[in-house]
């Protein structure tokens, strides 16, 4: 459609709105309610414009204007907000004229006349939308002379947002972001006309994706109650990169101060997480702060451990290493490890000639399949089938469900990026339910979306799988009672459920980390993809299990593993392990004679060591990760002061020169070198949003199936959107969720005398854990569940319930 | 922490009023029955309370902050007690050009109360509110859910006497306007100052 | 010659209640002891309307006699209404939704609210008449809060009309079912405005929504919907009984038919007068209603969003007609006139009015909910208060310019036009005001015995 801005000719795709016709064409309107990814509303009325549009006669020619010769412009007689405003053929749009001019000021003016104007004292302050625009569009001065209307200033929504109810314009952003995006409504105006304020009812914000109204408020409303008073915009260094908190990367900026990470918010990646990140990455950056990091290396003289240069540090792990053969050492890296750090492993294991070499958590199915989906394939799909709690594996994945639920295709990329209005999105748009089917042992959030809600025996994924697999296989299969059971519904919705992914033009299967702990459990969902045609997204525990395991960072044999090395090998070198939390393989450990942990904090392994090196935290490395989907995505180092702290090419050059090597992946450079020749991609030319190579993903290196967990137990380790070993340091995101939560079904409270709000410790598996008891009817009788530790992969384990210990019965209101 | 309720449901023995509200509409408008929910609870307790709001955003699939946010809409549900008697005075220009703000005056020193106020025994409630439609028969006071009109002086005297004995007076018929009909011969003159029907 | 010859062949129009051949139609039975009962409205013909509509016309013969009428929207609008009935798609099996907008709450008018409380059935015939026509398959009344009387009886009235199979399945045997809900409003202005009356419905705040799409395309529930006025649907009532010739003897070229007219302030006798389309100001405000019974300087002529006149002889003696009044820069709106007395200070029945559409604004747009809702009353305020100075004037004048045509919906201009007129006509009194710090006019007691 051809349509003029001021003196700029388009020609744009029917269903633009005004407002990205002209910001298409290099023109400028204020805008404070309109915001990617979210419905045009036009409330705050500053994007207005004077819009005409020629008209046709009655025969279909255009109504002429004899003067020019050219079909006549009609102007609307008001102006028109440009964000709710479609374009037409033909039509003309003027943001220059006097009258445009005069209503914008009026707008400013209005917007302001209840706005506190503490800019100097606002975080908000240099960043702010309100305070530019009303810099480029306004007079300057106010006439209203009288007072500003009075309300709350430091209201905490929850323990993650803080509202100050004076500088909100009531752009309605937060109230339509959580109706929209993550569909929680927990966010809403109170009142009306001038005393109108936005509040909950719901205590908490009970939603998993809060913060991101901290980055759409154009004011300074809505604060991160994590960075407030932390510092101004412009004292911050900016770092964009991807965020290694779980397998989906989104894009975040890290913003550091004087070597501290003061906040993360979250940055734009339109092919995997939009604008939006879930609270566990935005606000789960605490503990990189934490006064207890390590920051020099540590060496054991005459039994304890003393402060060292890096130099003497490995200085004494060659020494030691020379008195080894090298196949007894074990190699493990956390799978966050970053691409070039598995090439720093994976080399200094060919160094040493070790077949002892392994990343963990990882899970005992392979993470690449033969059709893995992109998350617009997930985004676009018309079934999906969901295993697991995905809310919690990857909130990434809950969001872009949630976008196939609207219907609504991803927008295509403006010349100024994403459109301002897409005129398709609404406020309170149906979802298509139908088309979400979700299965976990226990109920999960995103089941109130579903049109089917399963749930399963814990640790009975194989079984699941195969039942409607045999469904997949002979429609006019009947499963008896042991299968219904097996999938948690009657024989006809099970039908109905794979007869919907058969018949899909795009079904995906998501299997969450329950259907990958056990081959068989994988093997009979890869079957059922295959069966009903399906696509699937495979969710690793960690940012790059797909990547280390691409790379091949991965044992010679299966007794080569991460469990194995634990037992088998004389000499250990962990980055970011912490398997002495087990007392039994703590004693283990203690018999090896070379003990080395890199990490970034003292943990019951570090203890243990003969040498402790300083790590550098997933914030402070360069390099590379590849998401679920099989996206390489970059990651930056933001400039935190970790004091003499590395990364695991740090480690390797300086254990190299200390044995007078070279090794590859010594460095960053170094390390994309060997990548470039694995995978011919240039890495220190990766796209801010990532790449995904067009040929079909290469199978793993070497197949090497991971450890199972325990087909029985009491307990169910979950996924936890926040990372459960740092929660404790995690200040407000511990806040906010109270804690790890053991959650009890109420029978089994009663049972075993637990009171909710009890902070209590218990032996899981090998491991105590300490938690908080929340009673709830959302697990099942007689299993209780618990977050996971990267030690402790997610599935069933056995509990001491006996060992239970009550340290503290906090009083809480029931809610 | 503990995802226990300790309060009554409301609806709890009204299951089949609750089901006759919820019938009014159709099964994809369940939220509809949101305002006469909130009128069900209002009419019996005066107000709606807090767990109300959270009851009733279960009942029709919702959060209890989108059933605080309609309800702090419409100016006549209360989220504190009202009194017995909730008196309200319309203050819109036809009222007002009928003396409704002496009136409203006169009421709020006789009960001792101000505006949005409740007496402290909780009989009399006062509110100032916006045009009710009655301004060809004004000024208008709304007792509860009943109007009385063109009260003068002599009526507010005798409608607040009645009140104070815990008595809601009948209404007084009052149309004006147009004669044209069987039975309606309301004459062209002054209204008279009847305390009665 | 010609002239001549029309005239002959076709009547003149009735354009006063004097003229021998008008009848009063809608308005006959209310004040009736008994009248909303339906024996007493059978027993005057009641219903006779819906089943002339149901068992001997197609709903398209129904609409293209609504539209033959002229009728247009009582609401205030004044959207004719065939055309509006006609925009609905055809059927398609799926729920669509007749919503009778009873949410009367423009200061000024009570037209409804009688009809509600004394002739309900009129109403209920009606929405079967528009349902019919549109072939909706369910209705909505949505009923302002306030009205608790006329809920009661509108619903009373629907259970009765439900026992004696006007409504539900199969009304009057015919293959047509239909059945209304009652659905009660809770103090909210906005939601005359039709799309915010939608929300409300749906049970979310009643802030008004975009356009497009048009409720006819996605209305309630997202389905089709037409929202009508409950004089529209009454006046359907009448038109189907009388004919669309009938209708349209009455009124001027684009305004036709009978309408309910509300007068209120200070005249004899304040109410609802039924009256043809095109009768003047004069003949309501002196014929019927009495003449006033104060000095008068200032007329508002439909509710109190319509802007004023002075009280002028070419004010009062135009026409009561969509046309005439838009000529004017005012508007018919719902027809409800408001006299203002000479003793009643300008401003401050204006600071009266503005205070109204602050309370009442939804808050939803910057310039409505800042200017009308916070700034406007502030200023008139300071001035009633003896606080102003004469450039509050003109920065009243240039706030109320910025408001006026940017809001997202009506209700701010509705604000406005009542706030310019006012300083059109009565700028003296502003004056005044501002440099006097005190009223030109002052009465202190407006409360009679």
């Amino acid at each position: 459609m051809k349509v003029r801005v001021n003196d700029v000719e388009l020609d744009l795709p029917p269903g633009t709105s005004a407002i990205d016709a002209v910001f298409a064409a290099g023109g400028d309107v204020p805008y404070f309610c309109s915001q990617e990814y979210m419905s045009p509303i036009g409330a705050c009325r500053m994007c207005l414009a004077q819009v005409g549009a020629p008209r046709k006669e009655k025969d279909g020619s255009w109504v002429m204007d004899e003067a020019t010769g050219q079909p006549k412009i009609f102007w609307f007689p008001n102006l028109m907000a440009t964000c709710t405003t479609q374009v037409m053929d033909g039509m003309v749009i003027d943001t220059l004229s006097e009258r445009v001019k005069t209503a914008q000021n009026g707008m400013v003016e209005f917007t302001l006349i209840n706005h506190p104007l503490d800019c100097p004292v606002c975080d908000k302050g240099g960043a702010c939308e309100l305070q530019d625009r009303s810099y480029e569009f306004g007079d300057g001065i106010s006439r209203f002379e009288f007072d500003k209307r009075h309300n709350e200033k430091h209201h905490p929504l929850s323990d993650l947002i803080t509202l100050d109810r004076e500088r909100c314009i009531q752009c309605k952003r937060c109230v339509r972001y959580f109706e929209e995006v993550p569909g929680d409504e927990v966010l809403d105006f109170i009142e009306r006309s001038a005393h109108t304020y936005i509040g909950t009812a719901d205590e908490g914000l009970p939603s998993n994706f809060t913060g991101n109204i901290a980055d759409i408020c154009p004011v300074g409303a809505l604060l991160d109650a994590s960075s407030r008073f932390r510092g101004r915009n412009w004292e911050y260094d900016h770092t964009r990169t991807t965020s290694m908190d779980d397998a989906t990367g989104a894009a975040i900026i890290v913003d550091a101060r004087t070597g501290r990470i003061e906040r993360i918010k979250a940055a734009l990646n339109p092919d995997v997480n939009k604008t939006w990140i879930d609270d566990g990455t935005r606000f789960g950056h605490e503990y990189v702060d934490s006064p207890d990091r390590l920051t020099t290396p540590l060496v054991r003289r005459q039994g304890k451990l003393e402060p060292a240069t890096w130099d003497e540090a490995t200085a004494f792990i060659a020494e030691r290493l020379k008195g080894l053969s090298g196949k007894d050492v074990g190699i493990a890296i956390r799978a966050d490890a970053t691409l070039e750090e598995g090439v720093a492993a994976m080399s200094l294991a060919e160094e040493l000639g070790t077949g002892q070499l392994d990343h963990a958590p990882r899970p005992a199915a392979s993470l690449i399949g033969n059709q893995t989906a992109t998350l617009t394939d997930l985004a676009t799909a018309d079934a999906i089938l969901v295993v697991g709690d995905v809310t919690e594996e990857a909130g990434i994945l809950d969001l872009r469900i949630k976008d196939a639920l609207k219907g609504v295709t991803p927008p295509t990329l403006m010349p100024h990026g994403v459109p301002i209005a897409d005129l398709r999105l609404k406020e309170r748009m149906p979802r298509k339910r139908e088309i979400l089917a979700v299965a976990a042992p226990y109920r999960v959030e995103l089941m109130r979306h579903a049109g089917t809600a399963m749930r399963y025996p814990a640790g009975g994924e194989a079984a699941f799988f195969r039942a409607l697999g045999k469904l997949a296989a002979d429609a006019n299969a009947t499963l008896d009672e042991a299968g219904q059971a097996a999938v948690g519904m009657p024989t006809d919705q099970a039908r109905a459920l794979v007869a919907r992914l058969g018949a899909a033009k795009q079904a995906v299967v998501v299997l969450g980390g329950f259907a990958l702990t056990r081959r068989e459990a994988a093997e009979a969902a890869r079957a059922l993809i295959k069966a009903v045609g399906a696509k699937e997204l495979a969710v690793g525990p960690m940012a790059n299990s797909y990547g280390l395991e691409l790379l091949g960072v991965l044992p010679s044999h299966e007794r080569y593993g991460y469990a194995g090395m634990l037992d088998g090998s004389k000499a250990l070198i962990l980055s970011h392990l912490d398997p002495a939390q087990d007392g039994e393989v703590a004693e283990r450990l203690r018999g090896k004679d070379l003990l080395v942990v890199h990490d970034i904090f003292m943990t019951e392994t570090a203890h243990l060591a003969d040498v402790v090196l300083p790590a550098a935290s997933v914030y402070e490395r360069d390099g590379t990760v590849v998401n679920l989907e099989g996206r390489f995505l970059p990651v930056r180092a933001a400039p935190v002061d970790a004091g003499s702290s590395a990364d695991l090419t740090g480690v390797v050059r300086a254990l190299g020169e200390a044995m007078g090597k070279r090794l590859d992946g010594r460095s960053v450079r170094s390390a994309r070198r060997t990548l470039k020749k694995r995978f011919d991609v240039d890495f220190t030319e990766l796209p801010d949003h990532g790449l995904l190579p067009r040929t079909k993903s290469r199978g793993p290196a070497k197949a090497v199936a991971g450890e199972a967990p325990s087909a029985t137990g009491n307990v169910l380790v979950v996924p936890s959107m926040a990372r459960a070993e740092y929660l404790n340091r995690n200040r407000h995101l511990a806040a906010a969720l109270g804690g790890n939560r053991l959650r009890v079904h109420p029978e089994d409270a009663a049972k075993h005398n637990l009171a909710g709000g009890a902070e209590v410790r218990l032996r899981v598996g090998g491991t105590w854990r300490q938690a908080v008891v929340q009673v709830t009817d959302a697990v099942p009788r007689g299993l209780m569940t618990i977050p996971s530790l990267p030690e402790q992969p997610i599935g069933l384990a056995q509990a001491d319930l006996t060992s239970i210990v009550v340290e503290q019965v906090r009083l809480e209101v029931a809610s | 922490m503990n995802e226990t309720k300790t309060h009554t449901p409301f609806f709890a023995d009204k299951q089949e009023k609750l089901a006759e509200i919820l019938s009014r509409y159709p099964a994809e408008g369940r939220r509809s029955a949101l305002m006469p929910l909130l009128w069900e609870v209002q009419r019996a307790e005066r107000h709606v309370s807090e767990e109300r709001v959270h009851e009733l955003a279960e009942i029709v699939g919702t959060t209890a902050t989108e059933v605080k946010g309609v309800m702090s809409f419409y100016s006549t549900y209360h989220e504190q007690p009202v009194g017995t008697f909730h008196i309200q005075v319309c203050s819109t220009l036809s009222c007002a050009l009928a003396g409704s703000d002496e009136l409203f005056d006169f009421l709020s020193n006789e009960l001792g109360i101000v505006n949005g106020e409740t007496t402290a025994d909780g009989r009399f409630s006062l509110q100032k509110v916006e045009c009710v439609g009655s301004c060809g028969t004004a000024p208008v006071v709304q007792v509860n859910d009943t109007y009385y009109e063109r009260v003068g002086r002599g009526r507010c005297r005798h409608l607040i006497d009645a009140l104070r004995q815990g008595e809601m007076p009948p209404v007084w018929r009052e149309r004006g306007g147009d004669t044209v009909g069987a039975a309606k011969a309301e004459p062209l003159q002054k209204p008279t100052d009847r305390g009665e029907g | 010659m010609s002239d001549q010859t029309a005239t002959a062949a076709k009547p003149a129009p009735i354009l006063s209640r004097h003229d021998p051949r008008y009848e009063v139609t809608m308005y006959r039975y209310v004040g009736v002891d008994g009248a909303h009962t339906l024996d007493f409205y059978r027993s005057h013909g009641g219903y006779e309307a819906a089943k002339k509509a149901l068992t001997s016309m197609t709903p398209a013969q129904v609409i293209d006699e609504v539209k033959a009428s002229g009728l247009r929207g009582r609401g205030g609008a004044g959207f004719p209404t065939g055309v509006k009935w006609s925009f609905m798609a055809p059927p398609d099996g799926k729920p669509r939704y007749l919503v009778c907008n009873a949410d009367e709450s423009e200061p000024g008018s009570f037209k409804d609210r009688y009809i509600l409380e004394d002739d309900p059935h009129q109403l209920v015939e009606g929405m079967i008449i528009g349902a019919y026509a549109m072939q909706m398959t369910y209705g909505f009344l949505y009923v302002r809060g306030e009205y608790y009387l006329g809920a009661t009886r509108m619903e009373a009235a629907i259970q009765e009309a439900r026992a004696a199979g006007l409504l539900g399945k199969n009304i009057l045997g015919t293959d047509f079912s239909f059945d209304i809900t009652v659905h009660r409003g809770a103090g909210a202005y906005i939601c005359g405005e039709e799309t915010a009356l939608m929300n409300s419905l749906e049970g979310l705040r009643a802030n008004p929504r975009l356009k497009p799409p048009f409720p006819a395309a996605a209305g309630m529930y997202g389905r089709p919907t037409t929202i009508n006025n409950v004089t529209s649907l009454t006046s359907a009532v009448h038109i189907l009984t009388k004919g669309a010739a009938w209708f349209s003897s009455m009124g001027t070229d684009d305004s036709k038919g009978t309408k309910l007219y509300q007068i209120s302030g200070p005249v004899k006798r304040t109410g609802v007068f039924e009256m043809p389309m095109g009768a003047t100001f004069r003949e309501l405000i002196y014929d019927f209603a009495g003449g006033p019974t104060m000095e008068p300087k200032a007329f508002i002529p439909g509710g109190s969003s319509t802007p004023m006149f002075p009280w002028e002889d070419r004010f009062l003696d135009m026409p009561m007609d969509y046309g005439t009044l838009a000529k004017n820069g005012s508007m018919l709106g719902t027809g409800g006139v408001i006299v203002i007395p000479r003793d009643k200070c300008i401003v401050d029945a204006l600071y009266n009015l503005v205070r109204f559409y602050a309370h009442e604004s939804c808050g939803k747009c910057t310039p409505c909910r800042e200017g009308v809702g916070h700034w406007l009353p502030r200023m008139y305020q300071k001035l009633v208060s003896g606080l102003g100075r004469p450039e509050d004037i003109e920065l009243l004048e240039s706030v109320a310019s910025n408001i006026k045509g940017n809001a997202f919906c009506p209700l701010a201009d509705a604000c406005i036009g009542p706030v310019q007129a006012s300083l059109k006509w009565f700028r003296d009194e502003y004056e005044y005001l501002a440099a006097n710090g005190k009223s030109k006019y002052a009465k202190n007691d407006w409360w009679q015995a």
